[in-house]
């Protein structure tokens, strides 16, 4: 995958593609909050369909602010930013978002949670309905179609978000940090889940982490951020193949490549 | 709540079913041991009969009041259905404006003196002037117990439409909801338990809001009849009526507190499992 990309590990050079579609793309993005204080400067950069590109930094790089402004949450103060070729101006149904919290409906039931996105946008059809009970099974969440966020696990809460990210169809899934608040082992089984969901569906994916392995251990390009004020460093090329196992992490290239993304945030 | 709920799961077996059953029976003894001593202490001249009537007079009052002469009836409707109609309509008015307040900033704004004014003002005390601008009759203890019951539900409506969940509100957002989407689907909803324990305040003060209105100045209801009884110093008649009331404030309290575990079912485990059957089996017919 990552072969056909090219100029991924330079200075300046954003993830670029020849051969392929671009599916975000963003130039001189700038985002201040109250006219003082500058969540985000100057970020460069375009994301190939299809690739999953994390970004990593410390709280205040500027990270959510940019998923945000992605999604069409926030507006953008000065620069462009375009999804599939249209400039964001409100949330729109192509890119769904997954937050670190659950956000589920206590009073609804997991699969009448997952049909939410399709009850905003229209009727709900019985294909609709049998799509929802589909992505239950395949977040592994056969036989909690019917309980309540309150009878599940932090986990299994979070399968059923990203159920309900999956049933609104996007085809560009931005996710903040989606399994920060859980214990390291489920975030591990999560994350492995999330790949082969997310491989299975071709979708373009940019996932928030302040957790440097995570992000490369995920990504085709990582977003290296710094903070104060908030600027995108440099986008690193990953250039391991798939699908990857947990083992990777112990490898040498996997912990030289954390070596080099620790020094970027470093140095600033 | 929760050790309500353990009770109930607990209960099931035979075990915890014989100490319930002692347990009760423990009660019942307490109870009328009292009863006996205080009838005694009575009969034996040690408490002051006249104002303080006997166990066996006050239920030989009941009787009468309830079946004998069976007055009790029509004062004990008049009471209720005021407070049942006042509770309405002032939970009414109370809900939907703090609705339209919660929407509205600017609105919100330029109601808050006066709501601070009106809430600081003790209710009981407009009492009076109600009266004199509605009479005694229905009309003015309806105001009195519209009042009453109109700020606790309007208070925590306000404070449950200013409180919604601010991610929820972000990822109603990501799907591109409306206004009215968010609304109907997650900030209503998400209401529903802090606005029902304003309801539930409302309840506990309407009958009192009621009764006061009746001891100003009123024809019937059972303020009067309490009234009526402790002037002509018929004290077991004004007892079996105390009796009655609270009998009554305890139905209506439980009522609500029933229609608050129906409502909002998922703060309550039990509840919750139930509820979850019901959509379980509700999905698989469609």
């Amino acid at each position: 995958m990552a072969a056909v990309l090219q100029g991924a590990v330079s200075d300046s050079a954003p993830v670029e593609s020849a051969t392929r579609q671009i599916d975000i793309e963003g130039h001189q993005v700038s985002k201040t909050f109250g006219g003082a204080v500058v969540a985000l400067e100057g970020a460069t950069f375009s994301v190939p369909k299809g690739s999953f590109v994390s970004l990593v930094g410390p709280s205040g790089c500027g990270k959510s602010t940019l998923l945000r402004l992605v999604a069409g949450l926030l507006p953008l103060t000065s620069g462009t930013l375009t999804v599939h070729g249209k400039p964001v101006t409100e949330p729109r149904r192509d890119v769904g978002m997954m937050f670190q919290k659950a956000t589920l409906l206590d009073w609804r039931t997991a699969v009448e949670n997952v049909l939410l996105p399709t009850e905003i946008s229209g009727n709900v059809t019985s294909a609709d309905r049998k799509k929802a009970i589909e992505l239950l099974h395949m977040v592994g969440l056969k036989d909690f179609e019917f309980a309540f966020p309150t009878q599940l696990s932090g986990g299994m809460q979070q399968r059923v978000a990203l159920a309900r990210l999956l049933q609104t169809g996007a085809d560009i899934l931005l996710l903040d940090e989606p399994f920060g608040a859980l214990d390291e082992f489920t975030r591990e089984r999560l994350n492995l889940e999330l790949l082969r969901i997310v491989g299975d569906l071709g979708a373009t994916t940019l996932f928030v982490t302040h957790n440097i392995g995570e992000a490369i251990f995920l990504a085709d390009y990582v977003m290296v951020m710094t903070p104060r004020p908030g600027r995108l460093a440099k986008v690193v090329e990953v250039p391991f193949g798939r699908p990857r196992e947990i083992s990777l992490m112990q490898t040498v290239e996997f912990n030289r490549l954390v070596a080099d993304v620790r020094e970027i945030l470093g140095a600033h | 709540m929760s050790l309500i709920v353990n009770d109930a799961v607990l209960g099931d077996g035979p075990g915890r079913r014989r100490t319930a059953a002692r347990r009760i029976a423990n009660h019942m003894a307490i109870l009328f041991g009292l009863l006996a001593v205080w009838e005694l202490a009575s009969r034996m001249g040690l408490i002051e009969e006249i104002l303080f009537p006997r166990p066996t007079a006050i239920f030989e009052s009941v009787i009468r009041i309830y079946f004998t002469q069976g007055n009790l009836w029509f004062h004990l409707w008049v009471t209720t259905s005021q407070v049942l109609a006042g509770f309405a309509l002032g939970t009414f008015l109370g809900i939907l404006l703090a609705i339209v307040a919660g929407m509205s900033e600017t609105l919100r704004r330029y109601m808050k003196p006066y709501v601070v004014i009106i809430e600081a003002t003790p209710r009981i005390a407009i009492g009076p002037l109600i009266i004199a601008w509605f009479g005694f009759g229905f009309e003015a203890k309806l105001v009195i117990v519209t009042l009453v019951c109109f700020f606790p539900p309007f208070v925590n409506t306000l404070t449950g439409m200013l409180t919604t969940d601010e991610d929820r509100i972000q990822m109603m957002r990501s799907l591109g909801a409306t206004k009215g989407q968010m609304l109907r689907k997650v900030m209503l909803p998400g209401m529903v338990p802090i606005v029902m324990a304003g309801i539930k305040l409302a309840m506990a003060s309407a009958l009192g809001g009621a009764l006061v209105a009746e001891f100003i100045s009123a024809n019937d209801g059972m303020g009067v009849l309490m009234n009526r009884y402790t002037f002509s110093l018929n004290m077991p008649s004004a007892f079996a009526s105390l009796l009655t009331l609270t009998a009554l404030g305890f139905v209506l309290y439980r009522t609500m507190e029933i229609i608050e575990g129906k409502l909002a079912f998922w703060v309550n485990e039990a509840e919750l499992q139930k509820v979850s059957k019901r959509r379980a089996a509700a999905w698989s017919k469609t």
